[in-house]
């Protein structure tokens, strides 16, 4: 079995005294892909940011290569592995597209010229500033400049969100291209169930901040009774669907 | 740097302009240090003296309200002023230049004094050096991504607190460091951190926040028509620079360079 590189467990864990998430438990194996699905507001964004050390853990543990990283400082999360893609895309606006993406970099497989294979688009706006781009665009550089600090695992917080097809399709086919050709575990949480599904090998349901149910991507994405019970809503709304 | 980049209010900013000028007399009139040696003493106690009190206190109100911010800074600037007196006592301190800095010379019918021309020079240097730090480096691109999104910084691993930290001292240091080449012209004595505090915020507010060209320009163009005026309309003084700032923030309320 492949070495586990992050795991949650029995987390509890919110803003200030509010708590979101509560015993959640769950493990990502090196070159693992899991899909978080469920409506909104039930705290998927808030199980990323909680990896990231963004909120305040009140119960429980997160463990990265079997050592308890739970009190680490957020900035040297990413230093041990972990890159986030942030929902808003969280571009820098006073940097040009090509410092958004040097301005973290780790070595690695991962460089200037590998990404903008990935997402030739950034090579031809490597010099407009961050605040100069279309939504695809932000989304590529933000999931690109993630790349660039050569992470074991991304954590991708609904990175097709409010989307064009046409984009969509183009960053499926890199997030593909990540797990599984280049081994990079990855979480993704995403509205879109059906590609999500498509992209991963394991799943979890969230309601209400627990994990409601856990299986094989593609078990879930056969079973429509329970895909229709947990986010049949996401399956017709997620064009219009409001972020959260 | 500090008040346009990291939104921090740092009244205190002249403070340690005042002491980079202490150290560099000190070691003058009391050890007899040449005026040039002194000078890198003068950035570098700035600087650690900053990065004490920003660790300390500072650091406390990152997320405090502009008005904390003004009373935590501008108490620091009282007690500056209260040290200063009770070691250097009120009276001027001497400063006295090396000789080939002294004196002027006439080219087109135009007097120039050599130390003068000596502080622009510097100015432009230390401006360009800054500029390019920030724009072209990595560690500047760190800092304006850490300005622009701290927790999406973080995010990615970039020391933050560090960044901050050293942009600070860096500030800091300048401010020591210019103080202690300007209190051959304007003089030191312990208002020193209140005399030049109101027109750091005129140059900052004019130049535009967190733009380090905007803020050379303001000051340029303030210090030039500040004198200009003194000279040519003497009955105006030194109200002339008060109503360029007027003119020219109601031209641009942001700022020569500003964004916000």
């Amino acid at each position: 079995m492949a070495e586990t590189l992050l795991a949650l467990r029995e987390v509890r864990a919110g803003y200030g005294d509010s708590v979101v998430l509560d015993n959640v438990t769950l493990e990502v194996p090196a070159h693992g892909s899991v899909a978080v699905l469920g409506r909104n507001g039930v705290g998927k964004s808030t199980l990323l940011l909680t990896v990231m050390g963004y909120t305040s853990l009140s119960r429980g543990a997160i463990v990265w290569r079997g050592e308890d990283i739970s009190r680490l400082a957020p900035h040297l999360r990413p230093r041990l592995g972990l890159g986030w893609v942030a929902q808003e895309r969280e571009i820098f606006p006073s940097l040009s597209v090509e410092e958004n993406l040097t301005v973290a970099a780790r070595p690695g497989r991962w460089n200037l010229k590998a990404v903008f294979e990935l997402f030739p688009r950034l090579a031809e706006r490597r010099q407009s500033k961050g605040n100069h781009l279309s939504g695809g665009e932000q989304q590529m550089l933000a999931m690109a400049r993630s790349l660039m600090t050569n992470p074991s695992l991304l954590l991708l917080d609904e990175p097709l969100e409010g989307l064009a097809p046409i984009i969509i399709e183009q960053l499926t086919a890199a997030i593909r291209r990540m797990a599984l050709e280049e081994g990079t575990a990855i979480v993704l949480v995403e509205q879109h169930a059906d590609i999500a599904l498509a992209l991963t090998e394991n799943a979890i349901v969230l309601e209400r901040g627990t994990i409601v149910h856990r299986s094989g991507s593609r078990e879930l994405r056969d079973n429509h009774a329970l895909l229709d019970r947990f986010i049949g809503l996401k399956l017709e709304e997620s064009a219009h669907a409001p972020p959260g | 740097m500090t008040l346009g980049m990291m939104n921090f209010v740092n009244l205190a900013h002249c403070s340690f302009a005042m002491l980079g000028g202490y150290v560099t007399v000190t070691l003058m009139n009391g050890l007899g240090w040449p005026f040039f040696a002194t000078l890198p003493l003068a950035f570098l106690a700035a600087a650690v003296v900053s990065v004490v009190l920003e660790r300390v206190l500072y650091r406390r109100l990152y997320r405090a309200t502009d008005l904390d911010q003004c009373l935590l800074t501008i108490g620091i600037v009282f007690v500056s002023v209260a040290a200063a007196a009770y070691i250097y006592g009120t009276i001027q301190q001497p400063v006295r230049l090396p000789a080939y800095l002294h004196g002027s010379f006439v080219l087109m019918g135009i007097n120039f004094a050599v130390y003068r021309l000596f502080l622009v020079g510097m100015a432009l240097v230390i401006t360009l050096i800054l500029v390019a730090s920030l724009e072209y480096t990595r560690f500047g691109a760190q800092v304006r991504a850490a300005v622009d999104n701290q927790r999406m910084a973080r995010g990615l691993g970039i020391n933050v607190d560090g960044a901050f930290a050293v942009t600070f001292a860096l500030g800091s240091g300048l401010a020591g460091l210019g103080g202690a080449l300007s209190i051959a012209i304007v003089g030191l004595d312990p208002s020193f951190a209140f005399t030049y505090l109101i027109y750091v915020l005129i140059v900052v507010s004019t130049g535009g926040l967190g733009s380090i060209g905007g803020s050379f320009a303001a000051a340029a163009l303030l210090g030039i028509s500040d004198v200009a005026g003194k000279y040519y309309v003497p009955q105006l003084g030194s109200f002339l620079i008060y109503l360029v700032m007027l003119g020219m923030l109601m031209w641009r309320p942001a700022g020569l360079f500003g964004k916000r």
